[in-house]
């Protein structure tokens, strides 16, 4: 294990490699070493995680070096390998060199971007990086450091085409929007050192019973804020949409399978804080619920196929938060896993999908290409069965878990499965509309399906994983987690058999509506209703609307009526008057002698009168 | 040994002047790069071979004026020696930067860089506070010059403007420190303005408030802070690349190093008394400068405001009263000297080969010029407060100490960090990135020079940024010694 911090150390070198080159390697070697430092990490994960669990160790610390020093705060850099951190760097490494392997074939040839093959994988490289120093960082701030460099490399690579300024402006939104929430996670580091005087993980879970309630819950609700930032919930969710315009395996890789759950991760690493806070922990439920909710029913009436998967995402997202408040802590981990698997899938099976069609997005100008792209077609089923969560897919056993433990939470279990159960069904029927619209009824298009070994390879495995990646539960972070492990669950329970029924319910009533066409659902959108509805959803429930008008303009506003600085205009007066008083003075020195003499004489007049007290 | 370099570059400076007529332009720059160089090694001299028992690094007393109690004191500690060593490197970024931007008086140019810059180093090191100020003018007029007489189409306004601001609140500093040195007469008889003994004088009740606010007034000028910030985006927008960079880099740091070595040890108690307004005045420079930032149109100004919200981290860091603040002060100081001195240099690149600063007039340019979009993202990123980089460290530190001093400040100020990634970003978007502007032809990308100092300033980021320890160790032996925390 001692060679764990080759994890990281090995996408780092290969950004080092592709950064200093400057582009100037050939493409062959740029996906030799941007793909091969990302393969040896995932090589090195395993042996790492081999090891450790032969060693029957808890967990495993890696000290590199102190970061700084100063007056008892003394963060260090250390690798800590447990359970949980071993599940996130497994899926890191693994579906992360999965994506590279399927974006060397994608990015070939682009020609939107002639000369952008090593700068997109020195990004993904420093991503893939940052993420692994997210998950392995010992300590709160070394997690922020990959926190914020996930941020960054995100940013870039949702603007990696910046020859577009809709992709410049897509990739700050997001940028901001997530640091706002990295903003109020750095307020949480800052009291829990005020409080705990230390950052150090291991170190704040155990001195946190020493924190008052309301104490715990300020922190646990600081660091909710940078997780609802990073995983794009409510009410920070509104810049994943648009990250859309990043290229596909980067949706993939950033957007759904790893720097999206790192809110998930989080919260679940800061556990014992959380089970402090009844009310931080509800918060985190109800951000999970409103998120998955609100989110499903947008994906609904999306056109461009990215972004239906985007909202998907956000929504499997919220059940993982989801189940995080209702105290099903294992349960979110296993959904974060599987939904890593299926949601990496659907993004590649669209991106094959996307590039065969020549960078066409919208799904009403697809259709019929199930007999075309034999490859993305059956990726994108599997993925969309596990995504639906029909039976015996890991997608299933993942949620399945999630909703029994909600229906068990002592206070509110009706209502939270309710809302979830709804947000299931619209799951099952927004992906059976995308895959009706895609590739079932006329074809619209002649698509040039060029993929290569390195692009089919990746979903074939990517699809094993995601159909059987739940066959053998998921007890692996029980010893990290307080829930121990995934619950007991009966399947006969009328609460489990109407979990199951709830996906059927919507796949048949997708099939009937996109599929027969029994119900039009053109003429119910056409409706003034049905507009209304279509567009608030459209819009993701109008928060963009109301971001912009409540934030944005007035910034803006205020940017520009001040541009010239109302401070200077003080100096401006100041410098005016001194100016109005030299002319003035000025104009009194005419060299006229008359003039002189008449004003020396009134001057003396005017003293006089004032010394003989008559003024 | 310190007025040895002083001197040198004092020296330096006629030399280079001299050198133009008999051996042409490059002479000058030449002189310059040498005397930088020589100060450089001579600080890390220093720095190899350890302060000595008492904990400076080297010292000087010379007599000067002693009927007054005015002496030569000269002292280095580890403060002083990162100030020096920041100096004498940015000296030489200056000028290979700006290598073929003036075309004319290079020597006078290359004279009163030297100059500002021997002034720089005075200030750094004086333990009299005589002396103290007289460095201080001097650093100021050879700055005036360089920016009145190689300026840009604004310069004699921005130079003006500089001048009187920094004069007058130079000249509120003076008035404290004759108080200062009188009222120690009146208690003890003696005339001094030896630093060590004024720091015990013992002021009548209700002075040391006042005669604080005369040395904060400067060092706030200087700094600067809001509301007192108003010369800076014009004169560095007005300036010369060098002087911009010896002015982001160097100038605003002596304000900050003032607060330090001075306005706080000098008087501890009204400093503390003070300190929730000047966390306030930082709180407000972090977020005003911010918006003004975003609001500017022209490269180079907002960069210059970005300084201002970058300076504010400063004062909060060093009115909290506790290490970590203080220590997050030093490393802005020098992040921000490594960030924003590489960052001007771009806008003088960009402006010599467009010559326009307005952001409207460029856009795409990484297409023409992809080595210095990724050298402006890279220092935009770091600016930003990218972990991994200095500018983090020095901005987390000031936080993480200011938010245990007062915490409705820190949280405004915390905001701030946003603001940044909303200008910060924008300034990128707007210049490099987004469809190519069709007026630009042609743009010549940097080349090995420039890319070499880059790599340098992008080297010294990173190491500020994930292991600052040798800085901190430096700076936290000065911090101890004076003597304000608890």
């Amino acid at each position: 294990m001692q060679y764990l911090w080759l994890v990281p150390a090995l996408p780092l070198l290969g950004f080092l490699v592709l950064f200093i080159a400057q582009g100037r390697l050939p493409d062959r070697l740029v996906a030799v070493v941007g793909a091969g430092s990302v393969g040896l990490a995932a090589l090195a994960a395993l042996a790492a995680g081999l090891d450790f669990r032969q060693s029957g160790a808890d967990a495993y610390a890696q000290t590199l070096w102190t970061w700084m020093a100063v007056d008892g705060f003394a963060p260090t850099i250390t690798l800590y390998l447990d359970s949980l951190s071993l599940v996130m760097m497994g899926v890191i490494t693994g579906v992360g060199f999965l994506i590279h392997l399927y974006a060397t074939g994608y990015m070939w040839n682009d020609h939107e971007e002639p000369r952008g093959y090593g700068r997109f994988f020195a990004y993904m490289n420093l991503f893939v990086f940052a993420m692994l120093m997210l998950v392995l960082g010992d300590n709160l701030l070394t997690l922020f450091l990959g926190w914020e460099g996930v941020g960054l490399c995100s940013y870039l690579l949702i603007g990696f085409y910046h020859r577009d300024a809709a992709n410049g402006y897509a990739a700050r939104k997001a940028f901001v929007v997530t640091r706002v929430g990295d903003t109020l996670m750095a307020l949480g580091l800052f009291l829990l050192f005020r409080e705990l005087g230390t950052l150090e993980i291991q170190q704040v879970l155990a001195a946190a019973d020493g924190l008052s309630a309301g104490m715990a819950t300020a922190i646990a609700l600081l660091l909710l804020g940078g997780a609802v930032g990073k995983s794009a919930q409510v009410p920070l969710q509104t810049w994943l949409p648009d990250a859309m315009a990043g290229p596909t395996p980067v949706s993939a890789l950033i957007h759904a399978a790893t720097m999206v759950t790192a809110g998930v991760y989080l919260i679940a690493r800061m556990h014992d804080v959380y089970l402090l806070s009844p009310t931080a922990l509800l918060c985190v439920a109800v951000v999970g619920l409103a998120t998955l909710f609100i989110s499903s029913f947008t994906a609904l009436v999306q056109t461009d196929i990215k972004r239906v998967l985007a909202f998907s995402t956000m929504s499997q997202i919220g059940y993982m938060f989801f189940a995080l408040g209702v105290g099903a802590w294992s349960a979110a981990i296993f959904h974060l896993m599987t939904h890593a698997f299926f949601k990496a899938l659907l993004f590649l099976a669209a991106g094959s999908v996307i590039l065969a069609l020549h960078h066409e997005q919208d799904m009403f100008k697809m259709g019929g290409l199930r007999k075309k792209l034999p490859v993305p077609f059956a990726s994108m089923l599997v993925g969309s069965i596990c995504l639906a969560a029909l039976p015996l897919t890991s997608g299933f056993f993942s949620k399945d878990a999630i909703m029994l433990a909600a229906f068990d939470h002592p206070q509110h279990g009706l209502m939270f499965w309710g809302v979830a159960a709804i947000a299931a069904f619209m799951t099952a029927l927004y992906t059976t509309r995308m895959m009706l619209l895609v590739f079932a009824g006329e074809s619209k298009t002649e698509p040039h399906d060029a993929s290569k070994a390195n692009m089919w390879a990746p979903l074939v495995l990517l699809g094993v994983l995601s159909l059987a990646g739940g066959w053998w539960g998921f007890d692996i972070v029980g010893d990290v987690l307080p829930d121990g492990g995934l619950a007991e669950v009966s399947h006969v329970s009328p609460q489990a058999l109407a979990t199951i029924a709830m996906p059927l319910l919507g796949i048949l009533l997708g099939l009937a509506v996109f599929g027969r066409r029994l119900i039009d659902a053109q003429s119910v959108a056409a409706t003034r209703g049905g507009r209304l509805a279509r567009l608030f959803f459209f819009s993701g429930w109008g928060f963009d609307w109301v971001y912009d008008r409540l934030v944005k303009g007035p910034f803006v506003w205020l940017a520009r009526i001040n541009e010239s600085d109302v401070v200077d205009w003080l100096y401006r007066i100041a410098a005016g008057t001194a100016r109005a008083f030299h002319h003035a003075t000025a104009l009194t020195q005419t060299g006229r002698l008359r003039w002189y003499a008449v004003n020396m004489a009134v001057g003396l007049i005017v003293v006089f009168l004032i010394v003989l007290e008559v003024l | 040994m310190i007025l040895a370099v002083v001197l040198v570059l004092l020296l330096a400076g006629v030399l280079a002047w001299a050198t133009e007529r008999v051996a042409g332009a490059n002479a000058p720059r030449l002189v310059s790069v040498v005397a930088f160089g020589l100060g450089l090694l001579w600080a890390a001299g220093e720095w190899w071979s350890g302060p000595a028992p008492g904990g400076l690094y080297a010292e000087q007393f010379l007599p000067w004026i002693p009927a007054l109690g005015i002496n030569v004191i000269l002292a280095l500690d580890g403060l002083s020696l990162l100030m020096v060593a920041l100096t004498m490197f940015l000296g030489i970024v200056a000028v290979v930067s700006s290598w073929d931007e003036v075309d004319t008086g290079q020597g006078f140019f290359q004279f009163n860089i030297l100059w500002v810059m021997a002034g720089v180093v005075g200030v750094f090191t004086a333990l009299d506070l005589f002396l103290f100020f007289f460095f201080w003018e001097v650093m100021l007029i050879p700055m005036y010059f360089l920016i009145a007489i190689w300026g840009h189409e604004n310069k004699a306004y921005a130079s003006m403007k500089f001048f009187l601001f920094t004069q007058i609140s130079g000249l509120l500093m003076l008035v404290a420190i004759l108080a200062l040195a009188y009222f120690h007469y009146a208690a003890s008889g003696a005339w001094t303005f030896s630093y060590a003994t004024l720091i015990d004088a013992d002021l009548p009740a209700g002075v040391a408030m006042w005669l604080m606010l005369g040395f904060f007034v400067a060092f706030a000028t200087k700094l600067p802070s809001v509301p007192l910030h108003t010369w800076l985006p014009d004169a560095h927008t007005q300036a010369p690349t060098a002087g911009s960079v010896i002015l982001a880099g160097i100038l605003l740091k002596t304000g900050a190093y003032g607060l330090i070595r001075f306005a706080v040890p000098l008087f501890p108690e009204a400093s503390r008394e003070f300190a929730d307004w000047a966390m306030l005045l930082g709180a407000a420079s972090v977020l005003y400068g911010g918006v003004m930032a975003f609001s500017q149109s022209d490269f180079k100004r907002l960069v210059a405001y970005s300084s201002i919200a970058h300076m504010g981290f400063i004062l909060l860091g060093v009115y909290a009263f506790n290490e970590w603040g203080m220590q997050g002060a030093v490393v802005t100081m020098i992040a921000h000297g490594f960030s924003t001195a590489a960052l001007f240099m771009m806008a003088g690149a960009i402006q010599q080969r467009l010559h326009t600063r307005e952001m409207a007039r460029m856009g795409g340019l990484w297409v023409r010029a992809p080595r210095m979009g990724a050298m402006t993202l890279f220092f935009v990123v770091a600016s930003v407060g990218m972990p991994g980089l200095g500018n983090f460290v020095g901005e987390f530190l000031a936080l993480l100490g200011a938010f245990q001093a007062n915490v409705p400040i820190t949280v405004a100020a915390t905001v701030g960090i946003v603001v940044a990634a909303v200008y910060g970003l924008y300034l990128m978007q707007r210049s490099f990135q987004g469809p190519p502007n069709a007026d630009v032809a042609e743009l010549r990308d940097f080349g090995l020079r420039e890319m070499s100092v880059m790599t340098l300033m992008m080297v010294g980021l990173v190491w500020v940024g994930i292991y600052p320890q040798p800085l901190l160790d430096l700076s936290a032996q000065t911090i101890a010694e004076l003597g304000v925390l608890p």
